[in-house]
């Protein structure tokens, strides 16, 4: 029981940054700009965060510059690659190897191997939801987590609504799917698109202080440790859909759980299960690509 | 659509220029002592990937070159290799660098040549190679391959031993010496006799450390006649904190009170959690006593400033040549070891004083006995198998 419970919990802490990085990577990819970014942005979420608090004190500013910093690499990535219509790809990829160099670097000028938060605890930002919290297997899930890991899931719904039952998630889609069109109808693409990689942004620094800040209380160059590409691996897998995608991304906390956990009793095979979703996801890719392609006759068809 | 081709190959050219003209002015850090009459000798370090700073490994190799330049007069650079560290090897020796030392892991072009080139060491007979960690330069029967090449090893088996014997000791005594205030520590006969291991991966560089640690449980525990757990994992990573933190939190859970990890950055996060947790973490290859202050017992540390000095001063002597081409510091030697306790100390409680002195007193004999050769130490990195019927009171999960 005690097994199952950590699992549990472990399996909503590893889940929450990813599905935030999910969640705000759907509206990018439905607007048709296909932000790989999430990992650098998420490592500049957790790392501002935590220096600023460092440097602070104060946990409401590190929170604020961490978002505030994000956007604006958001900005920087939509004016990149969509006022200036360069290749978002290769934007995405500079984002994601300037932010870990810059944090090196200012490390490296700091004079600090990391950076580890003496006057906050992490104990100090759980919720401990009282009553709940001794109910068994539900206790582990409901309580004892921070605030961003319940946005997280919360967030979950939010997008589904967003995406599907608002005005503004509808133009998003048709501005992805086909844009002339939307041209047509007199949407301001361009806008629609800057929304979609700014909501991205916010969720990935979201995601970033729930890493470092709210469940370490530190920063360690690297640590968003390729999640970021795991999400658009989700992103994929559930092709867009807020809710599905989120269930890929809560497999790969799953599976990092029963890696971590099952260590105790399995030793070093227990890292047998970090391979899973990979399995899963080339399995689900193939199928969904073989299932869209079968019926296609036509010589030379072009898949685009 | 050839256009967006255009598009996109500008734009990767103009990232590799960048990214080139990064290289050639940022990824390398230039420090040079003025240089005084005498000595021809100009040494440089090539930095591993956890950079200059990091108070330990790098950084006390970084020292120990400045405690030579000041010395001795001589001029020394640190490189951090941002394009491999075959090109950094390459371009130092070119620039006349005659002393290198190599603290990253990688020496196949060094030694062997890669792509069908040379070998890094023929093409610079004159400069002399240092490789760290490792001893690449041996054919299969242990011969020397490359005279210009020496291979410094570390015995962070006998320090680990040493730091295993400590855990144990104040395991037993952990209220006593730390009280229940602060910290949470699972009592002896609820599982507390267990100890959690986490390596960044699974080969020889890391099992030396756990192989070691275990047989330091052993030694005290059967002195003690107690029986210990012991839970491994050897696949943490190097980079994932917050992996190494929920990992360490699975084996505090089992009652661990006290967990070792060997896997950079991972083991920040593992302290992270024993802060959390009121419980005790072991660090390593640096000084990390107050990254989370009270709450990291120890770090096992590979002192690089010996090694790099007394190297140095050879070749400012002219007798580099003459020095064996594999070299290994012990715990005699300074260069692996404990750090000195002082930081853990500080958190002990007035009660606990005592015994405090008291097992710092048996640990000094354990170093003791390691040095004279009373205890040996299985050392994996040599390839030595580890025997666990030896170690009867620790049983690994």
């Amino acid at each position: 029981m005690e097994l199952l419970n950590s699992i549990l919990y472990d399996t909503v802490y590893h889940s929450a940054p990813i599905i935030l990085c999910v969640i705000g990577g759907i509206f990018a990819y439905k607007a048709n700009v296909l932000n790989i970014a999430l990992e650098g942005m998420m490592l500049n979420g957790a790392f501002i965060s935590v220096l600023v608090e460092y440097l602070t004190g104060s946990v409401a500013l590190a929170v604020i510059a961490a978002i505030v910093t994000t956007l604006l690499w958001g900005l920087v990535f939509s004016f990149l690659g969509i006022t200036c219509n360069g290749n978002v790809i290769v934007i995405g990829l500079g984002i994601n190897l300037i932010v870990p160099a810059i944090a090196k670097f200012v490390l490296k000028v700091m004079e600090l191997a990391n950076i580890s938060l003496q006057d906050v605890g992490v104990a100090d930002f759980k919720i401990n939801i009282p009553g709940i919290k001794s109910i068994p297997l539900i206790g582990g899930i409901v309580s004892g987590h921070p605030v961003i890991t319940y946005l997280a899931f919360i967030g979950i719904a939010a997008a589904a609504i967003l995406m599907y039952k608002t005005k503004f998630g509808i133009y998003v889609r048709v501005v992805g799917e086909n844009e002339d069109s939307a041209i047509s109808l007199g949407l301001k693409t361009q806008k629609y698109k800057y929304i979609a990689v700014l909501i991205g942004a916010f969720c990935c620094a979201l995601a970033g202080i729930n890493l470092s800040m709210e469940r370490m209380a530190m920063f360690t160059s690297d640590m968003t440790a390729g999640r970021g590409f795991i999400a658009i691996a989700a992103i994929y897998c559930g092709q867009g859909k807020p809710v599905q995608s989120s269930l890929y991304a809560i497999l790969f906390g799953v599976a990092r759980s029963l890696a971590v956990n099952l260590s105790v009793y399995a030793g070093p095979a227990a890292g047998m299960f970090d391979t899973i979703p990979y399995i899963i996801m080339v399995a689900v890719l193939a199928v969904v690509s073989f299932m869209k392609f079968k019926d296609v006759k036509v010589r030379g068809y072009k898949f685009d | 659509m050839k256009k967006r081709v255009v598009q996109a190959l500008g734009c990767l050219l103009a990232m590799t220029m960048v990214a080139g003209s990064l290289t050639a002015c940022g990824g390398k850090s230039e420090k040079k002592a003025e240089k005084k009459e005498g000595s021809d000798v100009k040494v440089a370090i090539i930095c591993s990937a956890a950079g200059q700073n990091d108070n330990g490994y790098n950084q006390s190799a970084v020292e120990g070159a400045k405690k030579a330049a000041d010395e001795f007069g001589i001029e020394y650079k640190v490189v951090e290799p941002t394009t491999g560290v075959p090109q950094a090897l390459e371009s130092l020796a070119d620039d006349g660098y005659n002393v290198i030392f190599n603290l990253e892991y990688d020496f196949e072009a060094l030694i062997q040549g890669t792509g069908g080139a040379q070998p890094i060491a023929e093409m610079y007979p004159d400069t002399t190679f240092v490789c760290v960690n490792d001893n690449p330069n041996q054919d299969k029967d242990g011969k020397t391959i490359h005279d210009n090449v020496i291979s410094v090893l570390f015995d962070v088996h006998q320090a680990s031993f040493v730091a295993g014997a400590l855990t144990t000791l104040v395991n037993e005594n952990a209220e006593t010496l730390f009280g229940t205030d602060d910290y949470n520590f699972t009592p002896a006969d609820d599982g507390g006799r267990s100890v959690g291991f986490i390596g960044g991966t699974n080969s020889n560089g890391i099992t030396v450390f756990s192989y070691g640690y275990i047989e330091g449980i052993n030694y005290e525990a059967e002195k003690l006649g107690v029986n210990y757990d012991y839970y491994a994992k050897y696949d943490a990573g190097f980079a994932d904190s917050a992996t190494g933190s929920t990992v360490a939190g699975t084996y505090y859970n089992q009652g661990a009170n006290i967990v070792f990890s060997v896997a950079g950055s991972v083991g920040d996060g593992v302290a992270s959690k024993a802060k959390e947790e009121g419980k005790l973490a072991i660090q390593v290859d640096a000084n990390k006593d107050d990254q989370q202050p009270g709450y990291v017992l120890t770090s096992v540390i590979k002192n690089t400033e010996v090694p790099v000095y007394d190297i140095v001063k050879e070749a400012v002597n002219g007798k580099i040549d003459k020095m064996d081409r594999a070299q290994t510091y012990s715990l005699a030697s300074g260069a692996a070891s404990i750090t000195d306790l002082s930081e853990i100390s500080k958190h002990i409680q007035d009660s606990g004083k005592d015994k405090w002195e008291e097992i710092k007193a048996e640990i000094k004999d354990v170093e003791d006995k390691i040095s004279d050769g009373t205890i040996v130490v299985t050392d994996a990195q040599s390839g030595e198998e580890f025997d666990a019927s030896k170690c009867p009171n620790v049983t690994v999960k």
